[in-house]
């Protein structure tokens, strides 16, 4: 914990990374951003990170596409992957569990609880 | 980043996904119906109440949100596409547009209940149809999970040997603050405490989740660790590193809600069994499940079958096919990795300041000027060949392309907003028109996509409006009851042509006529061509239309259409033929900033002509000139007949040539007028010009379409070639209206 905990978000959308990001770089992380599931394999694949956020919908490769593809390799298997979520209804939260996300986060997020949410999960 | 400039970026954002949307509802419209594009419209209104939430636009988000359901359950297959449901999205997302630019402008969000309810029934209708989507479980048992999750077996011992590790030091630190043991406390406490008794099973392990971690948070929380259950540990030989073996039960005091413990469980959910109460009052067993713990640590004879589940349940995870499936996940990482030539970077696109993107151009054109003083300096010091020079020439072109590349933009995001117009103009007209979009990509400079919409929805609202006529005219006229509207844009030769094209009854120019001379614009006696009419609509004071309707005569008229047009440094021309259809043809530079000229001599002016309009050059031939009347002359240009010129009647320039055969005729080619030759003393140079505009700094003046810096430091006015070639054709005596800007 000595290290600052490095984050990689995983959104479409600008605003919601602009968003994160805000939320995040406030609080000490160190934060990287992906367009989609397919560009952040790309990054994983080069980068070293704590723990991933990763939007559900998106073009290309979706949220739990990524989930499933990191937790096929052994390099990021066991890395905490937190999903956004719209819905906080106990089946999302279990669909996302059961495509192997750490956690969810509920958008719109309150910055406090996204912090929370990352501590929670950061090794 | 402020909270403004994110809110800038999501409202940015809005544009795009209400684009994407209307995309893909026309796509399904037109039969593309398949998942990839419900997806994308899905995508596009979800992205929008994303943000709506997170910037609390109320309004905004519950529209959004009901849209978005709709189109969930259309992605899902529970409700089927129809006509009226596409019509129903399509109306959906223009109230959408509506709630965006209300949000965006602080405005009033339309009244949208009547509507939220049509999308709610349109749901309803088909809901009872269809099972609900194939969803896990509300409660899955660890059981359940499945398959693409691979169990963390032994090829990972070493961080399972980091999490032993770290557990026991967890261990030796709560060993040290060890509370007094369950009976203990019910008879000491002096407060009141409580007990939550937790077993995370092998699940709760995986996916990232780590106990310890919670365990650490109930610690912050204020509980202490009573007792940890060992008891379920089995002899070596027989243990599993991915199952939960261990139980804890924590006390907290009573100023800590069971919510905040629930609450750090949350993630885990059903993968981490928590009992809470007092030990006598904790039921043994909270789920019927086998692999469910024994929460009670005192009867630690029940741990025996969750082992023996646990243990199957490891097994069962597909030994067999998993190592395939990681080795080819593997493969295609690597593919991935390797197949770009350099390291990926996240992102795709990154989005720029409009005021840094000009700064740059500017500086670009500063370049381009300044380059041309060099060369010209070098030139005179007879280095002109120097090889350096002719480097720095092609970086400074290929950075000015680059810099007018990232202004370009496809021409898509005006022409995208055409179908809503269509709709409104429809409900309005009762008109109903399809329409045919071609070279939506072609890319032109962002200032010019800018201020092109509002001259093309002119257009286009007067294509519907006086155009294409009634359903039952065009019936009884044998076309289809329903009109075509075609909109095209293509490059050709730097500029690009911009086509709004419809299959009406075309222009009557007998009644255009007439109104013209009613309204005093041309008297009744003048002889005009069919083009020359054609024009006339463009004139100011100009309206066709019998009843000023509430579309096309909105106190825009033609005119304004044709100026904002010319102030692109554009064209605008008509093709009309009565019965089939009028189309507009509006030519446009395709930047502002800089553009390629030929340089040329008049007398004692330097003069400008782009590259664009010109054709070719000649030094003509005695033979070939003629003479027409007393001041005009035309040149026979391999057979062909075009009118000659002279520029410097036009600039009113001294001491030029006169007599075609002593100078030098740059064929030009003319949006109006044709082909004309244009009589020049001599070509010094071809060469990019940076286009200052006139009107800044002096004012508009007709045939001249701005000025620039020479390599010298000399202005030299650019040719408006359009205008010249027709106002010098149409007067043959020409007026030197040019001189008084030179």
């Amino acid at each position: 914990m000595s290290n600052t905990t490095r984050i990689l978000t995983v959104d479409d959308s600008p605003s919601m990374r602009a968003l994160l990001n805000h939320a995040l770089s406030g609080h000490g992380f160190d934060v990287s951003q992906a367009e989609d599931g397919m560009a952040a394999l790309d990054w994983l694949a080069m980068n070293e990170v704590d723990v991933v956020i990763t939007d559900i919908n998106m073009p290309r490769l979706d949220g739990f596409g990524l989930i499933e593809r990191l937790r096929e390799g052994s390099r990021h298997r066991d890395r905490p992957i937190l999903v956004l979520t719209t819905e906080s209804s106990d089946e999302k939260k279990a669909r996302a569990r059961a495509a192997g996300a750490t956690g969810w986060i509920v958008k719109p997020f309150d910055p406090e609880k996204l912090v929370a949410a990352v501590r929670r999960v950061a090794h | 980043m402020n909270a403004e400039e994110i809110q800038a970026i999501f409202f940015a954002e809005c544009e795009e996904s209400l684009e994407a949307a209307e995309q893909g509802l026309a796509a399904c419209r037109d039969g593309t119906q398949d998942g990839d594009t419900v997806n994308a419209v899905f995508r596009a209104v979800h992205s929008i109440k994303g943000g709506a939430g997170a910037f609390g636009y109320i309004p905004l988000q519950g529209f959004t949100h009901t849209f978005e359901t709709l189109l969930s359950d259309v992605r899902d297959g529970t409700v089927a596409i129809t006509e009226p449901l596409i019509d129903l999205m399509l109306g959906a997302l223009d109230t959408l547009s509506d709630h965006v630019t209300a949000a965006r402008n602080g405005g009033e969000p339309p009244e949208d209940s009547a509507l939220q309810a049509e999308l709610t029934a349109a749901m309803a209708a088909n809901v009872g149809s269809a099972p609900a989507p194939a969803a896990v479980a509300p409660a899955p048992a660890p059981v359940a999970e499945p398959e693409p999750v691979a169990a963390p077996k032994a090829e990972s011992a070493g961080d399972d040997f980091d999490f032993d590790f770290d557990l026991d030091a967890l261990l030796d630190d709560i060993s040290g603050e060890i509370a007094p043991s369950d009976n203990d406390a019910a008879g000491a406490a002096p407060e009141k405490r409580w007990e939550v008794r937790v077993r995370p099973h092998a699940a709760a392990m995986r996916n990232g989740s780590e106990p310890l971690l919670m365990l650490r948070e109930m610690g912050d929380l204020g509980g202490t660790c009573a007792v940890c259950d060992i008891s379920s540990i089995p002899p070596l030989d027989s243990f599993d590193v991915g199952t939960g073996y261990l139980g804890w039960a924590f006390s907290f005091p009573a100023s800590v809600t069971e919510d905040s413990v629930r609450d750090i469980f949350d993630f885990v959910g059903d993968d981490c069994s928590l009992a809470f109460g007092e030990a006598a009052e904790m039921p043994p067993v909270r789920h019927p499940e086998p692999a469910q713990p024994a929460p009670s640590v005192v009867a630690a004879a029940v741990a025996a079958p969750v082992e023996a589940n646990a243990a199957a349940l490891v097994q069962a995870t597909p030994a067999t096919s998993a190592p395939v499936e990681t080795e080819s996940a593997q493969a295609r990482m690597a593919a991935n990795g390797s197949a770009p030539p350099a390291p990926p970077a996240p992102g795709q696109s990154i989005r720029i300041e409009l005021g840094k993107l000009d700064k740059l151009i500017d500086a670009v054109g500063e370049l381009v000027i300044a380059q041309a003083m060099m060369a010209q300096r070098l030139a005179g010091q007879g280095l002109a060949v120097a090889e350096e020079m002719a480097m720095i020439e092609g970086l400074t072109r290929d950075i000015q392309e680059s810099a007018m590349a990232i202004r370009a933009q496809p021409i898509g995001s005006v022409f995208s907003r055409v179908p809503r117009i269509l709709r409104e103009l429809a409900s309005t007209t009762g008109k109903h028109v399809k329409l045919e979009v071609s070279g939506e990509t072609t890319e032109l400079d962002k200032t010019v996509i800018e201020r092109l919409g509002e001259p093309l929805t002119h257009l286009i609202r007067n294509a519907v409006d006086h155009g294409i006529e009634q359903a039952d005219e065009r019936i009884a006229a044998g076309k289809p009851a329903e009109g075509t509207l075609t909109l095209s844009a293509e490059h050709r030769s730097g500029r690009i042509l911009i086509r709004i094209g419809d299959d009406g009854k075309g222009i009557d120019r007998e009644r255009v006529f007439a109104k013209a001379v009613e309204k005093g614009l041309v008297s009744p006696e003048t002889v005009m061509s069919k083009e020359e009419i054609d024009l006339l609509i463009f004139a100011p004071g100009f309206s066709t239309a019998q009843q000023v309707s509430n579309i096309s005569g909105r106190g825009v008229g033609m005119d304004v259409v044709r100026q904002n047009v010319k102030d692109l440094g554009g064209r605008i021309t008509i093709d009309s033929e009565p019965g089939k259809g009028t189309t507009f043809t509006l030519t446009l530079p395709l930047t502002l900033a800089i553009s390629d000229g030929m340089v040329v001599n008049v007398g004692d002016e330097t003069l400008v002509v782009p590259l664009a309009n010109v054709v070719e050059s000649l030094r003509p031939e005695p033979n070939e000139v003629q003479g027409l009347g007393a001041n005009r002359c035309m040149i026979n240009v391999r057979g062909r007949f075009i009118p000659v010129i002279p520029l410097s009647q036009s600039v009113g320039a001294a001491g030029a040539a006169t007599d075609p055969r002593d100078g030098v005729l740059i064929v030009v080619e003319t949006e109006g007028a044709g082909r004309a030759a244009l009589m020049v003393d001599a070509i010094c140079d071809q060469r990019q010009v940076v286009i200052k505009s006139l009107d800044t700094h002096y004012r508009s003046v007709e045939g001249v379409a701005g000025a620039t810096i020479l390599g010298d430091g000399r202005v030299a006015l650019i040719v408006d070639v359009d205008s010249l070639v027709s106002r010098s054709l149409a007067s043959s005596s020409t007026t030197a209206s040019l001189a008084e800007a030179a």
